[in-house]
């Protein structure tokens, strides 16, 4: 599994040894070591105009991104914008609530070879030969990522205005996408949001 | 709720909720991840070489991919890549080296991480790599014109960060 923390620790210490330069002038990289230490080390690797390559190290316990976002020039640095308690908080909330009426859908509805599971806050549901859907979160990024049969891979950001998930590259909302893809591939509609 | 409050009672709820067939990579997945094309580095100072990088460590995946652009004809001309992250990454950002050479720019722009996903079989839970891959040829390519000094649109997404 991607996300495994062994095969993350195995990949980044091959990161430390390598120290690469982007061309791009607004990119950032978020590096995270695994140290022996018991909390998590962030070292954040930017590079400025003049393709100097800055780094710098400190450890938080919780995500201190106000001041990193005033360092030099940088993308949109979404995991400012939302503290990772609240993040997790809403994602948990909204994946719960997911579980539960996906499960009560499954109940009610007879699909062939329906199974929903939650497990290492991973949510899989499989539609039998219809498809599987996989969410979790991706914390680092404060997003909730998703694996549709129908739609592919989409992930999505708490908008704080609409009080919703919203994938930014087309517009559309978490809830909603679910509810119109499960009505198109079961046949019967589901209430979710 | 019923069914899941009967697997509680029953006390079968996690051993067979868990069980799942057995996961294998695709042989195309384990062809690119012990025999990758491609792998290496061109000089990014270079103005004939469109650099992508995207993803980020903290999300276990980063890939780097180079295109080396024929100035006349807009045809690109090499590709390579450095990926970090799981096989099925590594693969994907391999097969879009390998679809990238000899096409002309915009041809790549149409290359979906749903054919990658499809020509590698990858299961659901990596697809996010295929659409890595596929915003790796766009950052690239999107390089690759800023250097060339052509106006870029603006308004794309932050594919590296999105």
């Amino acid at each position: 599994m991607a996300f495994s923390p062994k095969f993350l620790r195995r990949s980044l210490n091959s990161i430390n040894r390598w120290r690469f330069l982007s061309s791009s002038s607004d990119s950032r990289v978020l590096l995270q070591h695994s140290h022996s230490a018991p909390s998590p080390c962030y070292s954040f690797l930017y590079n400025d105009n003049r393709n100097h390559v800055c780094s710098r190290d400190f450890c938080s316990r919780t995500s201190n991104f106000d001041e990193i976002s005033s360092q030099g020039p940088a993308a949109i640095d979404y995991s400012a914008l939302l503290q990772e308690d609240e993040f997790h908080n809403l994602a948990d909330a909204t994946t719960h609530d997911l579980l539960e009426k996906i499960e009560e859908y499954g109940d009610s509805v007879d699909i062939d070879g329906f199974d929903i599971d939650y497990g290492n806050q991973v949510l899989t549901v499989k539609f039998g030969s219809l498809g599987t859907y996989v969410l979790n979160k991706q914390t680092p990024n404060r997003q909730i990522w998703m694996s549709s049969p129908v739609s592919g891979p989409s992930r999505f950001d708490w908008d704080p205005t609409a009080e919703t998930w919203i994938y930014r590259r087309t517009k559309v909302k978490l809830l909603e996408t679910l509810e119109s893809e499960i009505k198109q591939l079961c046949g019967d509609p589901i209430k979710l949001s | 709720m019923l069914r899941h409050a009967t697997k509680r009672i029953l006390g079968l709820g996690l051993a067979e909720s868990r069980w799942s067939a057995p996961r294998f990579y695709h042989e195309r997945v384990v062809d690119h991840y012990n025999n990758p094309r491609n792998v290496g580095a061109f000089d990014k100072n270079d103005p004939t070489v469109g650099t992508g990088l995207v993803g980020a460590p903290a999300c276990g995946d980063v890939m780097k991919l180079q295109i080396k652009v024929d100035e006349e004809t807009g045809k690109i001309t090499d590709a390579c890549f450095k990926t970090f992250g799981c096989g099925s990454a590594i693969a994907s950002s391999s097969v879009a080296t390998e679809w990238v050479k000899g096409k002309q720019m915009e041809e790549v722009l149409t290359i979906k991480n749903t054919e990658i996903a499809k020509h590698l079989s990858l299961p659901p839970v990596k697809l996010h790599c295929s659409m890595l891959a596929e915003d790796a040829i766009k950052a690239a390519v999107k390089d690759y014109e800023a250097k060339r000094g052509k106006p870029v649109a603006s308004t794309t997404d932050k594919a590296a960060e999105a």
